[in-house]
């Protein structure tokens, strides 16, 4: 009885409110948070050649852009295979009809030609097949034919930021060590190539031990450490010539750790002096050096942020190897890392939001990425050896070694996305350590 | 004193059920329409009953409504209405007159002299400890283990078999059958893509003891399968939908037939701005909302498109398609003009994709759905 008194109180509440239950005020309002994540379906049809010397070039360059894309997790190709529609021009209509029914979301179409001068003109449009539009306008690329793969990483390059709206990574290459030999006797050389593994070159021979090379900010130049005078130094090589000359350094002193400043002019680095390790800046013009740390304990691997005012560093001052970050100028440093572990080899990433960094915990190395003040630690990779991340241009991948365990274990080179997604090795000929990307070409 | 008390409580309860009786069948409710199996309670979301309130149309027949409002005496039965049985509750007042007495139940307190002696000690300390470890387990236990997958959704699927085509219904395969008297079409097996909740990084696959960091989200509610039922006013000329009868068999029948009353007396007409028809059921919204959801891939956006949300609007058919050159961003927060861009782009590819072959919407509310405002928020997909 009392539940159907209460059901009737109910009623005649509701009753009051009944003509508004009628009424809606506005269109209908839904709040949407969740989501999901995948690979975009995505199409490239083979570009159109416009001469007949651009046949090959034109299939060439469409599969580097679909390489490229599928390379970052972020996109998925749709087999040619599965096409309904093929491109015979590129100033024909696209038949979205036909892309929509192979769920293609995304489409790039392309024309290539080559001229008499050896010069090609690439172009390209890409499409919102769902919203049967252009994303952006039409462009084109002109370069020589030996340098199409660098064609279609510009393309790419484009595409992935139209459609992601954050800039690409692909036209861009990764100095590192190239490693041979047993691990007890390996041969190592500085080499370059492009961040696909293409274009490999040498820019040392394996007479003397190499190690951490560093892009400069424009890519022209790449510091390095040395043990070519028994001891370790610092030089700085000139990418275009191989033409290298040596830091300035004090007799009895031990230099490395180098790494850049955002303007190109400065070097911060580690060095041994009486068997202390702290950190300097140098000025690379005038040779002027300035020491930034001063304690007993060990201070390396420091890392400019991008606008250059703070350095962020390793240092055991704590007992263990932790991240710290202080001016650049020097001064009092704050420790950022506070999970259990040892931490080492920070890196800023150039959009200044994270720090990668390596970790070391229960028995596995990890690369792991955290907010410059420590917040939001969140490990990507784990095995027997992963060390020595560095960014891509745009901030959102990681490369880093990764070295098997064993007597016949190797070094290699492996990337990842900074969500931990779409781990995968990186294309190296042989044994390969010491990454670090370049910007955009 | 507890006698006094039960004879008080019969003549309210006599005397209420005489006001009820009226009330239900003297006509005050005008309620020809009395048995109107409406939908269940739950169709009307705290939101919308929240919104209703908000509304200022007074009901005309509001005046007749106000006596009921005694029943606030009743503040005990609230937890009856887990029960189903309507006729228990019903005959528990007549009957009760004296068996009421075996309300004993205070002799409870009777063995209360029990706390006696050390007993304390013994009991609860001993008892505790297991039921701390008892709780624990079962809740890491419940916890599923987080696996990586290429696809992350709201809702974790298990891989399908190795035959099996990627559909987002599940359907067996379809053979020939020479031995069938009616042949079916050949069909393959089709099952959803596998997914994971969450983006799960070769440190947290580890063999190691990590657990998820994220709990699963609750499942969606399951459509309704009719909106017929609905509330549907007789006064309302314009909704054309009729109100098929369907018996309710869930426990809330009571309310819901109340409701349903209550609805049928007091509908007015909406005014001619707002949209006409009865609003979207909880349900009707969930099921539209997890269509689009499902279509919605942020995994391609920028970390600042990311943070960036977007509301959208867009008109649509009464085929319940979207018109795909409506879709329009009309406001964006927590990002720059071109994180909004490339967040609308993806709220846009949502739509028209999973609307290509039409929402499940009710064409009797097509006044409600004509026109649709769609927040796209990544706050929860930032943290996968």
């Amino acid at each position: 009885m009392m539940y159907r008194m209460m059901t009737l109180a109910l009623a005649c509440l509701v009753a009051f409110q009944a003509p508004a239950l009628q009424a809606q005020d506005g269109p209908l309002r839904l709040e949407i948070k969740e989501g999901v994540i995948e690979p975009m379906p995505f199409a490239v049809p083979d570009f159109v050649p416009e001469s007949g010397a651009a046949e090959e070039l034109s299939r060439n360059i469409a599969r580097v852009v679909a390489a490229d894309l599928s390379g970052t997790g972020l996109f998925r190709e749709i087999s040619q295979d599965a096409f309904i529609s093929r491109v015979t021009s590129f100033s024909s209509p696209v038949q979205f009809a036909d892309w929509k029914a192979i769920n293609a979301q995304a489409l790039v179409t392309g024309a290539v030609a080559v001229d008499g001068t050896g010069r090609v003109t690439a172009k390209f449009r890409v499409w919102d097949v769902f919203a049967g539009q252009e994303l952006g306008s039409g462009l084109q690329f002109v370069g020589t034919v030996d340098g199409w793969r660098r064609i279609a990483h510009k393309v790419a390059d484009q595409v992935y930021s139209r459609i992601t709206g954050e800039g690409g990574y692909f036209d861009s290459r990764v100095v590192f060590v190239s490693e041979t030999g047993p691990k007890d006797n390996r041969a190592k050389r500085l080499s370059i190539m492009d961040y696909d593994g293409a274009n490999l070159k040498y820019l040392t021979d394996s007479s003397s031990i190499v190690l951490a090379p560093r892009f400069s900010p424009t890519g022209d130049r790449v510091l390095y450490t040395s043990y070519e005078s028994g001891f370790p130094r610092v030089y700085v090589l000139d990418v275009a010539s191989v033409s290298r000359r040596l830091l300035e350094s004090q007799d009895g002193t031990m230099s490395f750790a180098p790494r850049f400043s955002p303007d190109g002019r400065t070097v911060v680095y580690s060095l041994i002096q009486g068997g202390n390790t702290d950190i300097y800046t140098m000025d690379i013009a005038t040779g002027a050096s300035q020491r930034l740390t001063n304690a007993p304990s060990i201070e390396t691997a420091p890392s400019f942020s991008p606008d250059g005012r703070q350095i962020v560093f390793e240092s055991d001052r704590s007992g263990t190897n932790q991240i710290y970050v202080m001016n650049a100028q020097g001064g009092e440093a704050r420790r950022i890392s506070g999970g259990t572990g040892q931490y080492g080899t920070p890196v800023w990433s150039p959009r200044g939001d994270y720090i990668a960094f390596t970790k070391q915990s229960k028995g596995r190395f990890h690369i792991g990425v955290m907010r410059v003040n420590g917040e939001e630690e969140r490990l990507l990779t784990a095995s027997f050896l992963d060390e020595g991340p560095t960014w891509s241009p745009n901030g959102r991948v990681i490369m880093f070694t990764r070295e098997t365990q064993g007597a016949q274990g190797q070094s290699r080179l492996w990337s990842v996305d900074i969500t931990g997604r779409n781990l995968r090795q990186v294309q190296t000929p042989g044994g390969a350590s010491d990454p670090s990307w370049s910007p955009l070409q | 004193m507890a006698t006094a008390m039960n004879t008080g409580q019969i003549i309210s309860g006599a005397g209420h059920t005489v006001l009820i009786g009226w009330l239900l069948f003297g006509g005050a409710f005008n309620t020809d329409p009395i048995p109107f199996e409406v939908t269940q309670v739950t169709a009307i979301s705290t939101e919308e009953f929240e919104a209703l309130m908000a509304v200022e149309r007074a009901p005309n027949a509001a005046s007749s409504v106000t006596e009921p409002t005694p029943p606030e005496t009743v503040e005990p039965p609230a937890p009856a209405l887990s029960s189903q049985t309507d006729a228990e509750t019903a005959q528990t007042p007549p009957t009760p007159a004296e068996p009421i007495t075996p309300d004993p139940t205070p002799e409870p307190p009777a063995p209360t002299p029990r706390p006696e002696a050390q007993v304390e000690d013994t009991a609860p300390v001993l008892p505790s400890p297991p039921q701390d470890t008892a709780v624990l387990l079962p809740e890491k236990s419940l916890r599923p283990k987080p696996r990586p997958a290429p696809r992350v959704a709201p809702e974790q699927v298990a891989p399908p078999e190795p035959e099996t085509a990627i559909d987002d219904v599940v359907r067996e395969e379809v053979v020939a059958d020479d031995t069938a008297t009616t042949q079916r079409e050949e069909a393959e097996a089709t099952a959803p893509e596998e997914a994971a909740t969450e983006i799960v990084t070769e440190a947290e696959e580890g063999g190691g003891p990590i657990a998820p960091t994220a709990s699963m989200r609750p499942k969606t509610r399951p459509e309704r399968p009719t909106q017929a039922a609905e509330a549907k006013p007789e006064t309302q000329p314009e909704t054309p939908k009729p109100a098929t009868p369907k018996p309710a068999e869930t426990d809330n029948s009571a309310v819901q037939d109340a409701l349903a009353a209550a609805l049928g007396q007091a509908s007015e007409p909406a005014p001619d701005t707002a949209p006409s028809g009865p609003p979207l059921t909880g349900g009707e919204k969930d099921a539209l909302r997890v269509a689009v959801q499902s279509c919605w891939n942020v995994g391609s956006l920028s970390t600042e498109a990311l943070g960036t949300t977007v509301v959208v609007t867009v008109d649509m058919g009464e085929d319940s398609k979207p018109i795909n050159g409506s879709i329009k961003m009309i406001g964006s927060s927590g990002g720059s003009a071109a994180a909004a861009g490339q967040a609308f782009e993806a709220a846009r590819r949502a739509i028209i994709r999973c609307g290509s072959s039409g929402f499940n919407l009710p064409i009797e509310k097509y006044g409600q759905w004509k026109t649709i405002e769609m927040t796209f928020n990544p706050e929860n997909m930032r943290i996968k």
